[in-house]
């Protein structure tokens, strides 16, 4: 396998009234063709900031300070506008998390469809609307070409992240990058989403990026995950190590299964106690120090870098802290390994 | 799960839809609106008469019947004379041409204004966007009649100094007509106080539209910006626009009623269905029939260009379509 998108010393911040949102802080990460990659952590952490980086699609505001992201190795944030443009759906297809606004009401599925596969592809109206047809029925949307001639809200939710799905995909791109894409759907349709995207992944050997801030979905669908918290990586691991042998705390309370910080008896937790750190004035020290159990005084005085753990079964395995958790006693208090 | 999804969606409305289109969709839902086909009737009539009014009248608008003075309406005057004896049907009549040249053109001068600065401001933001904003709420802030009066009074005789040295050098009669003075400050006075309202609307749509959805999954597909404009922000500015247009017409026309009532409206002797109101206002008690003719057109208009406004927008506004 190679490596298809190599990301590294990623930095983002948006410009506020008062300074700088630091979103995004030094995040590397690489992705293989055709590997699934999860991406987790709390509202906020900057998982979507750090996927609209790759392919500048952030709003005025934002500005990326230092970085490269190597796609194949040409370096996405130096190309030009029109390079970007040929980037963005056809190498990199991207999904988001709204489905029911993420389609333009005034223009019918046939033409919306139709219109990347016109530019990029260099497909005839007529090609390009036989190619949509086809495309809605490989994403589970029968009479295709009927439909190409409705309009968006003659769809339902599901339905319609199934037309963002086959846009995305419609001109073979290499990576899919679906930023919880099922967060607004109900239950039932999620899991469709999900099946349809490993089935259309299987297919056509896509590499994909599935953000979530959900670790139950994670463990179907990825090879690897990524886990963020206040614009860090800080842990990075192959999916089964993840959740068998977790290293970082933050990982081990997104389980789930963080010991109190006040040793409180008897509260088995399923949400990590405390918030996030302020990322307008982030310390420069571990940023979750704040509601970690495990922390000592080095955590308050260095950050930890991202980096590979001990005894791990997997060499891509890595984590930022200061202690190894696994020989640290903490005062548990009953709090279960499973929720 | 699938295919119950699909079918909830109804097999009919999927036949039926696929033979439409948006524009059909839209006039077929404008036409099932009551009050917008309502309307248009008197719009259409307004815009008819307005274009073949001085070829229907009975009378010519100046022309004075001396024997009939204030006369009551007949067969012979249908709505009555004035104190001068002129036939008060065929100055309204042509007074829905004054009613027509001020709502269009003050309204497109506004509206080009309102949509270059509105645009400007939403697209390039920082100092601009704050220039434009600190305009408007300047203008906004004046009250709209004080603002005309202002502008009559300064501008009003050295314009008319200027076009009669124009004369005098060109002996070219154009210049001769001081009414087009006050035509020119009229239609300036109302587009000096539209503008405001439709760059806000326009910079808001931009602003808006730009940090939607469809238009971040259209960029992520690699749309270049002019298609994106075209296709996706423009058509969605559209329906609030055509509503604020519409009702923008009619007020225009109620503002220069006003200016006339004030005296800095269109002067004689092309009658203004204002300045008909203003001067009927002043014996209303004893010949009603100069006020209520004018004042029902009046009123009539502005309501009906208020509801076709609405109609248009829910008719262009696919996401109200049920489904
Ligand atoms: N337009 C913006 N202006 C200022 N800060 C922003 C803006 N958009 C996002 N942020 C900040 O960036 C951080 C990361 O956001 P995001 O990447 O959307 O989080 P998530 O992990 O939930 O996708 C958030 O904490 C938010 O405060
Ligand atoms: S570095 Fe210290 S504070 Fe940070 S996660 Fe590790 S133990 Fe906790
Ligand atoms: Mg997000």
């Amino acid at each position: 396998m190679s490596v298809l998108l190599d990301v590294q010393e990623l930095q983002t911040r948006f410009q506020v009234r008062k300074g700088y949102v630091y979103a995004v802080n030094g995040v590397s990460f690489k992705l293989e063709e055709g590997e699934t990659l999860a991406v987790v952590g709390e509202s906020g952490c900057g998982k979507s900031v750090t996927m609209l980086s790759l392919v500048r699609l952030l709003p005025p505001a934002a500005s990326i300070e230092n970085g490269k992201v190597l796609l194949r190795g040409d370096d996405l944030l130096q190309i030009d506008q029109r390079q970007l443009r040929d980037v963005r759906g056809g190498q990199i297809g991207m999904i988001f998390q709204d489905p029911m606004t993420s389609l333009n009401p005034f223009i019918n599925i046939g033409t919306q469809m139709s219109e990347p596969l016109i530019y990029h592809r260099g497909m005839s109206k007529k090609e390009a609307l036989a190619r949509s047809a086809e495309l809605l029925e490989m994403v589970g949307i029968p009479d295709g070409e009927a439909r190409l001639r409705e309009y968006p809200h003659q769809f339902s939710g599901g339905m319609r992240q199934r037309v963002m799905i086959a846009m995305s995909m419609s001109c073979e791109p290499a990576v899919l990058i679906a930023d919880e894409p099922t967060t607004a759907l109900d239950v039932t349709i999620q899991a469709q989403i999900v099946e349809l995207v490993k089935e259309l992944r299987d297919r056509s050997g896509v590499a994909v990026i599935w953000i979530t801030h959900d670790l139950s979905v994670v463990a179907g669908i990825a090879d690897r995950v990524i886990v963020m918290y206040a614009g860090y990586i800080v842990e990075e691991a192959p999916v089964d190590a993840l959740f068998e042998d977790p290293r970082h705390p933050y990982t081990v309370g997104l389980m789930g299964a963080l010991p109190s910080l006040e040793g409180e008896t008897g509260t088995r937790l399923t949400t990590i106690g405390g918030s996030p750190p302020d990322l307008e004035d982030l310390p420069d020290f571990c940023p979750f120090h704040t509601r970690c159990p495990y922390s000592i005084d080095r955590c308050r005085t260095e950050n930890p870098m991202l980096e590979p753990v001990a005894d791990a079964s997997d060499r891509g395995h890595r984590a930022a802290c200061w202690v190894d958790i696994r020989e640290v006693e903490v005062q548990s208090n009953g709090a279960g390994a499973s929720s | 799960m699938t295919t119950q999804e699909i079918t909830a969606t109804g097999d009919i409305e999927i036949a039926e839809a696929s033979r439409t289109n948006l524009w059909r969709d839209a006039v077929a839902r404008l036409a099932a609106n009551r009050l917008a086909v309502v309307a248009i009737l008197p719009i259409v009539l307004l815009f008819f008469i307005a274009a073949f009014g001085p070829y229907l009248t009975p009378y010519d608008f100046l022309a004075q019947d001396f024997t009939a003075r204030l006369a009551s309406p007949s067969s012979e005057h249908w709505l009555g004379t004035d104190e001068l004896g002129r036939d008060v049907f065929s100055r309204i009549l042509y007074g829905a041409r004054t009613a027509v040249s001020v709502g269009l053109v003050s309204t497109a001068i506004s509206l080009i204004v309102g949509l270059v600065m509105g645009s400007l401001a939403g697209y390039l933001g920082g100092r601009v966007d704050m220039l434009v904003v600190w305009l408007t709420d300047m203008t906004r802030s004046m009250p709209a009649l004080l603002l005309a009066i202002v502008i009559n009074l300064t501008l009003k005789v050295p314009l008319e100094a200027w076009m009669e040295q124009m004369y005098l050098a060109s002996k070219n009669t154009f210049f001769r007509q001081t009414m087009w003075v006050d035509l020119v400050l009229v239609f300036g006075a109302l587009a000096l106080i539209q503008w405001p309202g439709y760059a806000r609307l326009i910079r808001g749509q931009i602003l808006s539209i730009r940090s939607r959805n469809y238009v971040l999954a259209a960029r992520a597909l690699g749309m270049p910006t002019g298609r994106i404009l075209t296709r996706y922000v423009i058509p969605n500015a559209m329906g609030p626009l055509i509503v604020a247009v519409s009702a923008g017409m009619g007020g225009a026309m109620v503002l220069e009623s006003a200016f006339s009532f004030l005296g800095v409206g269109v002067q004689l002797p092309i009658p203004s269905w204002g300045k008909m109101i203003s001067d009927g206002l002043r014996m209303w008690q004893t010949h009603p029939h100069l006020l209520v003719g004018p004042a029902v057109m009046m009123a009539v208009i502005t309501v009906s260009f208020a509801w076709l406004g609405d109609g248009l927008n829910d008719a262009l506004n696919p996401r109200q379509w049920g489904g």
